[in-house]
C-alpha cells in the first residue's frame, strides 16, 4: 500500500514570462486518490500535464514508480501509455467508434490483437456501463456518456495511474452525477487517481490527501477533514466559501460570517 | 429551291464528331495527366502540409518556400522551365564532352482500334513526363494548403489524447489526425480537383497531345473553330461535373456519424 507510484518534486513550469508553476512537490501512493483544487491559471492543469510530459517542467523532478521521467534516455511514449489522463473535454477520437476508442491504444500501443481488443475494451466500456453503446461514435453521445468512454480508454491500458483534468467541469450538472458515480466505483477499486476537480463531495468521499494550488503554489494540503473544518489559510476559505455558494450544499461546512474579500 | 436535309449547325457538329477518334484520344491522354497530377499533388501535397504543420522551424520554413514559391509563379513559365531545362543541362555536358541526356529518344504508348479506327496514346515519353511532372510539383501546393487547413481544424487535444495513450506524435498523426482531417479535406480539396483538369491543357503549349492539340488538328481539317471548341468545352463540363459529383458522394459516405 505504501510504495510511491509518483514523486514530484520542485517542479517548475512557465510559458514564456507567465511563471505557472513554482516548485510544486508532493508524493503519491499506490491506490492513493489526490485530489488538486484551487482557481483558475492556478497551474492544475498544467501540473498534470507537466506530470505524463506533454509540456515538459522546466525545473524539477518527476518519478514514476522510481524512474525519473525528466531523465534524457528515458521514452517518454512507453512512459505516457503508464499515465493515463481523462480530459476536460474529453478528446475522443471523433472519427473512431466508442470501441474502438477504447480499444485503438490497446491495439496500437500495446500490440493486441483486434479481438483481444475488442473483448478487452468491451469488458472496459462494461465497466463504466457504456457497453450498449459501444458502436456509437462520440458526436452521437452526451457529455457524461463520452466522459465515460474516456474514463474507460484510459482504464483500458492499465496505467500505474490516471489524470483526472476537471472531468466534469464541461458537463451539464444533471450528467455530472454518471461521472462521478464510475470515478468513485474506480478509486474504490484501487486505482490510483490524481483528480484536479472541484467535486468536493468526491473529494470527501474518496481522497486521502487533498491539495490547494493558487497562483503556482501550494498553499495548503491536508485531508478532507481538514479543509472542510478548519482550513488555515484565508485564501482556501475563501475560494472554499465561492464553492459552496455555486454548489449551495455545504452551507453547514462553511459558517464565515467576516466578508471581508481576499485577493 | 435549295433542300436542306439537315440544318446547317448539326452538320458542322457532325462532321466535327466525325473525328470521335481524335477527340477520344485527346480526351484519354487529359485524363491520363489529370490522374497523375492529382496523385502526385495530393502525396507531395500531403508531405508539404504535415511539413509545415509538424515539420519544426527549419523543415517548415522550406515547405512554405516551396508552396510560396510554386503558388506565386505562372504554371506555363514553371512548365517552359522544366521543359527547357533538360536542354540546357545537355549543352552543358555536351560542353564538357560528358555523355547527355537522352531526350525525346523513347516512348511508351497504347493502341486500339476501334470501329475501324486505329488509336494511338502515348502513356509516356520526355513530354509527358515533363507535363505529369510539373502539374504534380504545381498541383503539390495548392492541395498542400487546403490539407493544411484541414490537419489545423483537427484540435489539438485528438493528437494529445493519441500521445496521452503512449502513441509516438507520428502515430498520432497517422491513425487519429490524418483520419479526421482527410475526411474535412474533401469540400475545399474538390477546387483543386475541379480547376486541375483545366490546368492540364497548358501542356498543350509544350508539344503534348492533349484535348486541346487534338482540337487544334481537328480545327486544320475542318476550319470549324466555334464548333471544335464548344464540344471541347462541353466536353470538360461533363468530366468537371462528374468530378464533382464523385467527391460529394465520397464526402458524404465517408462523414463521421453524429458531426
Amino acid at each position: 500500500m505504501d510504495k510511491t507510484i509518483l514523486k514530484v518534486v520542485d517542479v517548475w513550469k512557465s510559458y514564456d514570462d507567465l511563471e505557472v508553476l513554482k516548485g510544486i512537490s508532493f508524493e503519491l501512493a499506490e491506490k492513493e486518490v489526490k485530489v488538486i483544487f484551487g482557481p483558475s491559471g492556478s497551474g492544475k492543469s498544467t501540473l498534470l500535464r507537466c506530470i505524463n510530459m506533454l509540456t515538459p517542467p522546466d525545473k524539477g523532478e518527476i518519478y514514476l514508480s522510481g524512474q525519473n521521467l525528466m531523465a534524457p534516455e528515458v521514452n517518454l511514449n512507453a512512459i505516457r501509455s503508464k499515465i493515463g489522463i481523462v480530459f476536460q473535454h474529453f478528446n475522443l477520437f471523433a472519427h473512431l467508434k466508442a470501441i474502438d476508442n477504447v480499444s485503438i491504444g490497446l491495439r496500437r500501443v500495446k500490440g493486441l490483437t483486434k479481438e483481444e481488443a475488442r473483448v478487452k475494451a468491451l469488458d472496459m466500456l462494461d465497466q463504466v456501463k457504456m457497453k450498449n453503446w459501444a458502436e456509437h461514435y462520440p458526436a452521437q453521445l452526451s457529455g457524461g456518456q463520452q466522459q465515460r468512454v474516456g474514463i474507460a480508454r484510459a482504464l483500458a491500458m492499465e496505467p500505474n495511474l490516471i489524470l483526472f483534468d476537471e472531468p466534469t467541469s464541461a458537463l451539464d450538472p444533471e450528467l455530472i452525477g454518471e461521472v462521478l458515480q464510475i470515478m468513485l466505483k474506480i478509486a474504490r477499486a484501487g486505482t490510483t487517481m490524481v483528480v484536479v476537480t472541484h467535486e468536493m463531495g468526491f473529494a470527501r468521499a474518496v481522497a486521502s490527501e487533498m491539495i490547494f494550488l493558487d497562483q503556482g503554489v501550494i498553499v495548503e494540503r491536508g485531508t478532507p477533514n481538514h479543509f472542510f473544518q478548519s482550513p488555515k489559510s484565508e485564501r482556501v476559505k475563501y475560494f472554499l466559501r465561492q464553492i459552496d455558494i455555486l454548489y449551495g450544499s455545504h452551507e453547514a461546512l462553511l459558517k464565515e460570517p467576516n466578508e471581508e474579500e481576499i485577493k | 429551291m435549295i433542300f436542306q436535309s439537315i440544318p446547317k449547325e448539326l452538320d458542322e457538329l457532325l462532321r466535327v464528331l466525325a473525328f470521335w477518334d481524335h477527340i477520344l484520344v485527346g480526351l484519354g491522354k487529359t485524363m491520363w495527366l489529370y490522374a497523375w497530377a492529382l496523385l502526385i499533388g495530393f502525396f507531395l501535397g500531403l508531405l508539404l502540409a504535415l511539413s509545415r504543420q509538424y515539420g519544426g522551424r527549419i523543415i517548415s520554413r522550406i515547405a512554405t518556400g516551396y508552396v510560396e514559391i510554386i503558388r506565386g509563379t505562372p504554371l506555363l513559365a514553371q512548365l517552359f522551365l522544366f521543359y527547357f531545362l533538360p536542354f540546357s543541362i545537355n549543352s552543358f555536358l555536351d560542353d564538357r564532352g560528358l555523355p547527355f541526356i537522352p531526350i525525346g529518344r523513347w516512348s511508351f504508348y497504347v493502341s486500339t482500334t476501334m470501329f475501324g479506327r486505329t488509336m494511338t496514346m502515348v502513356l509516356l515519353d520526355h513530354l509527358t513526363l515533363i507535363g505529369i511532372l510539373t502539374l504534380g510539383l504545381n498541383s503539390a501546393a495548392y492541395q498542400a494548403e487546403y490539407l493544411r487547413g484541414a490537419v489545423m481544424s483537427v484540435s489539438t487535444g485528438q493528437l494529445e489524447a493519441a500521445q496521452s495513450l503512449g502513441m509516438s506524435r507520428r502515430r498520432g498523426i497517422l491513425h487519429v489526425v490524418l483520419p479526421q482531417a482527410l475526411r474535412r479535406v474533401i469540400p475545399s480539396w474538390s477546387n483543386e480537383a475541379a480547376y486541375l483538369p483545366k490546368y492540364t491543357v497548358l501542356v498543350f503549349y509544350i508539344g503534348v497531345t492533349e484535348i486541346f492539340a487534338q482540337a487544334h488538328y481537328i480545327i486544320s481539317e475542318t476550319f470549324l473553330t466555334l464548333t471544335v471548341y464548344i464540344v471541347v468545352a462541353v466536353i470538360f463540363l461533363i468530366l468537371i461535373s462528374l468530378i464533382s459529383k464523385v467527391l460529394d458522394v465520397i464526402y458524404k459516405r465517408m462523414a463521421i456519424p453524429g458531426l
